[in-house]
């Protein structure tokens, strides 16, 4: 029983870490420019196929030095397709109503989707954990995989460094400024746009490096994105839209959600993910710690 | 984007012009052809329906396809398992099933949340329908609900068999103009007008006494009722309903006819639909191009034209008239 329980916190952490790494680009994103960038999703699907494409260099025996390279080589990837989604889209939708801005970037999910089909084509791949990372560790009854492990560590580390920095140092301060009013931020002379293609950066960066560090975490295919997407969505609603500790909490509830699910309802992944989701917001439409989108 | 006034006689003729067209296709074109032609059908009433919440009440929604889903479920399932109800109550049954879904829908997240986050809500709702129908051993799970019959349409006295030759296509096609008929008043009677005045600027609207949620909930349920009926139609024309109907793909279709068409003119999502239907057959057999195709015009149309089509071309014609006005004309129309 003990076991079970220690299976089912386990399951719920990897899925919550998995989750936040995607989350967190997307929180920062919606939290600077208040932006809920669908098309997240297909980047962070692209980073996982660019880390895919490096890895196949290496075979089967993949060193771990090689799985992280690989993963900052999709981080900059995306990074610099962030830069141009920047200029061409965002940047023109700056006086757009939200809804368009939405309709817009889901387009940009679209496209994202057709990219990979074309480039990489419909049919399911799959990488395989680095060295290092192929066994489990026996506790108990339960097994926890060694790979799951670095997954929860990858997690907590961007959640660790992504807190010190907007709380603890003078760009985060600036960040939060912003987030709250633009209009002030400018007059005191902050260069707000560049501020905004920096966020952006750094959001599609974290997508990619999500991509790249998950990508043995499932396997490849079209649709990636999709399920990716809409578990980050949930996880950035509920978490208070922007906030990244919100965020944080939320996967760690989501996950707990999903992991019990899993358990006790087999038959119906899902369902219990999506009525939470939906039960939250209409008890708390902003979220269950969210008061204003603050980064 | 202001919604634009509607002329009567304009919108009778272009839809009966579209009906002489869709009425003469089978007669020069294949069926596979016609059965696009039905498809496209079904996606104009799909779309002005969804245009109808979104342009006219402001509400996006990203979980329309639960309500198109729900109607073609429910007219599969009774077709399949209730073959002795008569086809127009199947029908009524349907719409009654989309009516409720959108109804429990806008009382539950309408009233709290606008914008953006009730678009998020109608997401996870459409996804959870469309888990729920996956699961569900009586929809057929996975693989849907195949070989619907086309039943026969009992008027009491005399009955059109709707299974032989092109009937179930022309019942289709005047059902679907019906529909786009009784829309019309609905968007441009008093009721259309005041759901303007919610949407331009809610706030004052609720100052004059309009009752703001009452006119979006109606004006949602009604858009959820009509694209139940655009499914509806759907399920005897496929004769196959699958899950894919439900997934939140399919709820970004009449959105992207609206944005291509013209949100802001009623017949815009029509245009849209109509573009699509060329544009799907040209590349239907092109893996990925589709998606690209799709996204990139979307994607041009919020950037570069968001007026749509319509908007496109009501602008050119603006430009066109007032060139060949008079310049005393030109001085009283720049006056504010």
């Amino acid at each position: 029983m003990a076991g079970d329980l220690l299976t089912i916190l386990f399951n719920a952490m990897t899925w919550s870490m998995a989750t936040f790494l995607v989350a967190s680009g997307l929180t920062i994103v919606f939290g600077i420019l208040h932006v809920l960038n669908f098309s997240h999703g297909g980047f962070f699907m692209i980073g996982a196929y660019v880390a895919y494409t490096v890895l196949t260099y290496f075979g089967f025996e993949v060193p771990l030095w090689a799985y992280l390279a690989a993963s900052f080589i999709a981080a900059i990837a995306t990074g610099v397709a962030g830069v141009g989604v920047d200029a061409l889209i965002f940047r023109r939708l700056q006086n757009v109503e939200g809804v368009y801005v939405l309709i817009a970037t889901y387009a940009l999910l679209l496209v994202c989707d057709g990219f990979v089909k074309l480039v990489w084509g419909l049919n399911y791949l799959g990488a395989s954990p680095p060295n290092g990372l192929l066994d489990a560790i026996f506790l108990g009854d339960a097994i926890l995989p060694t790979y799951s492990l670095f997954v929860i560590g990858c997690g907590l580390l961007v959640f660790v460094l992504l807190e010190c920095i907007l709380n603890h140092t003078s760009v985060g301060r600036t960040l939060q400024a912003i987030a709250i009013d633009p209009w002030m931020a400018r007059a005191v002379g902050i260069d707000v746009s560049a501020v905004y293609r920096g966020t952006v950066i750094a959001g599609f960066s974290l997508a990619g490096l999500a991509g790249g560090l998950l990508v043995a975490n499932q396997s490849l295919s079209p649709e990636l994105a999709h399920i990716y997407i809409l578990q980050a969505f949930g996880v950035v609603i509920i978490g208070g839209m922007g906030s990244i500790r919100g965020a944080f909490i939320a996967s760690i509830f989501l996950g707990l959600v999903e992991a019990i699910s899993a358990t006790h309802l087999p038959n119906y992944p899902g369902v219990l993910f999506f009525a939470t989701i939906a039960l939250v917001l209409v008890i708390r439409p902003q979220g269950l710690l969210g008061k204003e989108a603050t980064a | 984007m202001s919604i634009t006034t509607v002329r009567p006689l304009g919108f009778f003729v272009s839809l009966a012009a579209l009906l002489v067209v869709a009425c003469a296709l089978p007669h020069f074109a294949n069926r596979g052809v016609v059965f696009l032609a039905g498809v496209v059908a079904t996606n104009i009433v799909f779309g002005i329906a969804f245009n109808f919440a979104f342009a006219k009440a402001g509400v996006l929604s990203f979980g329309h396809a639960m309500f198109f889903a729900v109607g073609a479920y429910a007219t599969a399932y009774l077709i399949l398992n209730h073959s002795w109800m008569p086809f127009l109550l199947i029908l009524l049954i349907a719409l009654a099933c989309g009516a409720l879904l959108a109804l429990v829908t806008a009382l539950l997240a309408l009233r709290r949340a606008g914008g953006v986050s009730f678009a998020v809500i109608t997401l996870a709702l459409g996804a959870l329908v469309h888990v729920l129908i996956t699961k569900m051993t009586v929809l057929g799970r996975n693989d849907g609900l195949a070989g619907v019959a086309r039943p026969p349409l009992d008027f009491g006295v005399f009955s059109v068999p709707l299974a032989v030759g092109d009937n179930y296509y022309y019942f289709l096609v005047v059902t679907c103009a019906l529909a786009v008929v009784l829309m019309w008043f609905l968007w441009s009677n008093r009721f259309g007008r005041s759901l303007q005045t919610v949407k331009s600027d809610p706030a004052r609207a609720g100052f004059l006494g309009v009752d703001v949620n009452a006119k979006r909930l109606k004006a949602f349920v009604i858009s959820g009722t009509m694209a139940a009926l655009a499914g509806a139609l759907f399920a005897p024309w496929a004769q196959i309903v699958s899950p894919e109907l439900a997934l939140w793909t399919q709820s970004t279709m009449p959105l992207l006819f609206a944005l291509l068409g013209g949100s802001a003119f009623y017949l815009g999502p029509a245009v849209g639909a109509i573009l699509f239907g060329f544009l799907d057959y040209g590349t239907r057999t092109m893996v990925g191009v589709s998606d690209l195709m799709v996204g990139g015009l979307l994607l041009a149309v919020v950037l570069a034209v968001p007026g749509g089509m319509l908007g496109m071309l009501s602008a050119l014609w603006t430009r066109m008239t007032v060139k060949r006005e008079t310049t005393n004309a030109k001085l009283s129309e720049a006056r504010p």
